[in-house]
């Protein structure tokens, strides 16, 4: 039984989502408690599953009975099951929070819990996905869901969210042209035959042309800069009960699609036209890394500051996962999993503030360490401090190793990003931080209590940043072990 | 707003045709594990039926019930097809391994077209579903709009 546990963390929420209107027909406000029940479970199962993988070793899941090459297949290797870990106790978080910081008129909207419960459905389908049209498919499935949250609570986000859905299209069908190149190529959809037909065909300008649509597709849906645009305006303008768990997953979800594909696909020997693609790729990363920052630094808005922050560690973990050695793959994909924590952990904060003080800018926080729940202002020191890495936190040990895969690898130009983006993001969290411990400017002191809601979310996700630092090694070890066997 | 047709000819032409279409939607979805057709098409033809109904007769009409009815019933062909596999993982198989389709009394080879039809049938239930509801939120929403306009 226990070899279903992928797709019972699929069913969990998928099936809870599409029957929450008829549970909920007389009682709508059960909808938040229907939620985080689910939730719960898909933690409990998604922990199951990881221990499963990790004493068992990955194995494929055949859909429908039917092996590899006739039917689809889902692979559930430990880097599959440690990112639906992540994004399950993500959730979980965020949905504790979204109880807290509601919208209004999203408390007890059906069609909310429905499209968040059916997102999460989608989310877990293309973790486990080893087959290019299932990637598609559970791609839009999360994408179109996301869509409709980001314009949840109407007004202006509606303008974003149809610029959002108007360049996700737009990547998804790129990404789709892509995928009909490869299958013209080569007659296969699936990664493990893809790996093995591809090499031989990489002179072909079909397949060059395929995989740079396919690249450019989910750099749209990872927000990859240049093709950023729509991310800071969506996120800054979403409802703030669901933006915590949009930044946190959605771009991280899509990059693990690319380095799934990546992966399997381009070695460190492939070339086209005597450009090394690999290193290709990295320049992308260090130019996002480092123009994600900058941009960061020059907002004056906190939810659009942090938004670019998150665009920026897109580029770190591309930088990580493309410089073709084990150890900088590992630390890309250990910080992918700090980075869903910590933007999770940011947006919940930059909510928090909205909600209690009705603070969204840099003038507006302006004093509000002396007033504000200390619950606030220590989460925020702890994501600080893993978001510019210093130890004992995940950020830390994530960097370390991206830093140490380029060195073995003597790309000294990823080294200067991930320290300069190191820079670029102390920066601006210096700037946070001298306008949160400014003098107040009111003169009377009052501090004001968060919900108990809040508190376990926040202390949940500062607890798991410095948990994951503690547990580094041994995270990184389940990761190079998964890359060691070719599981991926 | 779609207004109901005042042409006789369309009138008894849409009581004739419709239930014949229906049928027929039924029919292909039926007969899709023997020849062309299926769940898709089905719903498809279904859906067409329906939307034929509220063009001809609107939807606030006796004729177009079932196009009314059927919008409650989203999400039930994902559940009919999730449940179908829900109930091969029950009988120890895979998701949609049909062969574990935990119904007593069949044989494989039954289970197998037991399992087929039953996800079919969930497959054109939400074609039509999503058929009538795109049809009726294109022609009614922006009547809607502008009514709340002169009540504000």
């Amino acid at each position: 039984m226990s070899s279903h546990l992928p797709i019972l963390l699929f069913l969990v929420p998928f099936f809870m989502g599409v029957s929450m209107p008829i549970l909920t027909a007389k009682r709508p406000a059960l909808c938040p408690d229907i939620t985080l029940g689910t939730v719960i479970v898909m933690v409990i199962v998604a922990i199951l599953n990881l221990r499963f993988v990790l004493t068992q070793g990955p194995i494929e899941y055949a859909l429908g009975g039917w092996t590899a090459p006739l039917g689809i297949a889902w692979l559930n290797d430990s880097i599959a099951a440690l990112i639906a870990l992540t994004i399950s106790v993500v959730s979980l978080i965020t949905i504790v929070y979204g109880r807290v910081v509601v919208t209004t008129g999203l408390e007890k909207s059906v069609p909310y819990y429905t499209l968040i419960l059916i997102m999460m459905s989608g989310l877990v389908g293309l973790i486990f996905a080893a087959d290019l049209f299932n990637v598609f498919v559970f791609l839009e499935v999360a994408a179109l869901t996301g869509y409709a949250l980001v314009a949840a609570s109407g007004g202006k986000a509606l303008v974003y969210a149809f610029r959002y859905l108007l360049l996700g299209s737009f990547g998804a069908t790129l990404y789709l042209l892509g995928l009909s190149h490869l299958y013209v190529a080569t007659g296969t959809l699936n990664m493990a035959d893809l790996s093995d037909r591809l090499p031989e065909l990489m002179t072909s300008t079909a397949v060059a042309a395929g995989l740079i649509y396919i690249f450019l597709g989910l750099s749209i849906k990872m927000a990859l800069i240049p093709l950023h645009s729509w991310l800071p305006d969506a996120y800054a303008n979403a409802p703030s009960s669901v933006t915590p768990f949009l930044a946190s997953t959605v771009t991280k979800v899509a990059l693990v699609a690319w380095v799934r594909i990546e992966y399997s696909l381009i070695t460190p020997t492939v070339e086209v036209s005597a450009v090394p693609v690999l290193v290709l790729l990295e320049e992308l990363g260090v130019i996002a890394a480092l123009v994600g920052g900058a941009l960061a630094l020059i907002q004056t808005d906190l939810k659009r500051m942090f938004a670019y922050g998150g665009v920026s560690h897109i580029g770190l973990i591309l930088i990580g996962v493309s410089l073709g050695n084990d150890t900088g793959f590992a630390g890309g994909m250990f910080y992918l999993i700090n980075d869903a924590i910590m933007q999770a952990a940011l947006f919940m904060i930059a909510g928090a503030i909205l909600h209690y003080h009705n603070a969204s800018t840099l003038d507006d926080v302006r004093g509000l360490g002396h007033v504000t729940s200390p619950w606030l202002t220590a989460s925020l020191i702890v994501v600080a401090i893993a978001m510019v890495g210093l130890p004992p936190t995940g950020g830390f040990f994530g960097k370390w190793n991206i830093i140490l895969g380029a060195l073995e690898a003597e790309h000294y130009v990823a080294v200067f990003a991930v320290v300069g983006s190191t820079l670029l993001t102390f920066g601006y969290f210096l700037k946070v931080f001298a306008n949160w411990f400014h003098q107040p400017q009111a003169v009377e002191v009052k501090t004001i209590e968060v919900a108990r809601e809040l508190r376990f979310s926040l202390g949940m996700a500062s607890f798991a940043i410095i948990a994951l630092g503690l547990m580094s090694d041994t995270v990184v070890q389940y990761l190079l072990e998964s890359v060691s066997r070719g599981g991926i | 707003m779609i207004q109901p047709h005042d042409s006789v000819i369309v009138r008894t032409f849409g009581h004739i045709v419709i239930p014949v279409a229906q049928l027929f939607g039924v029919y292909v979805l039926m007969f899709g594990q023997y020849g062309p057709g299926g769940g898709f098409v089905g719903g498809v033809v279904i859906a067409g039926s329906m939307i034929m109904a509220i063009l001809i007769f609107g939807i606030e009409s006796e004729d177009s019930v079932l196009a009314r009815k059927i919008l409650h019933g989203d999400g039930v062909g994902l559940l009919i097809f999730g449940g179908v596999g829900g109930l091969c993982l029950i009988g120890g198989g895979e998701f949609l391994n049909y062969s574990h389709l935990s119904i007593p009394g069949l044989d494989e080879t039954s289970r197998h077209q037991v399992g087929i039809l039953l996800t079919q049938v969930g497959v054109a239930v939400d074609v039509a579903v999503t058929g009538v509801s795109i049809a009726i939120s294109l022609s009614f929403e922006e009547d809607e709009i502008s009514q709340d306009e002169v009540t504000d």
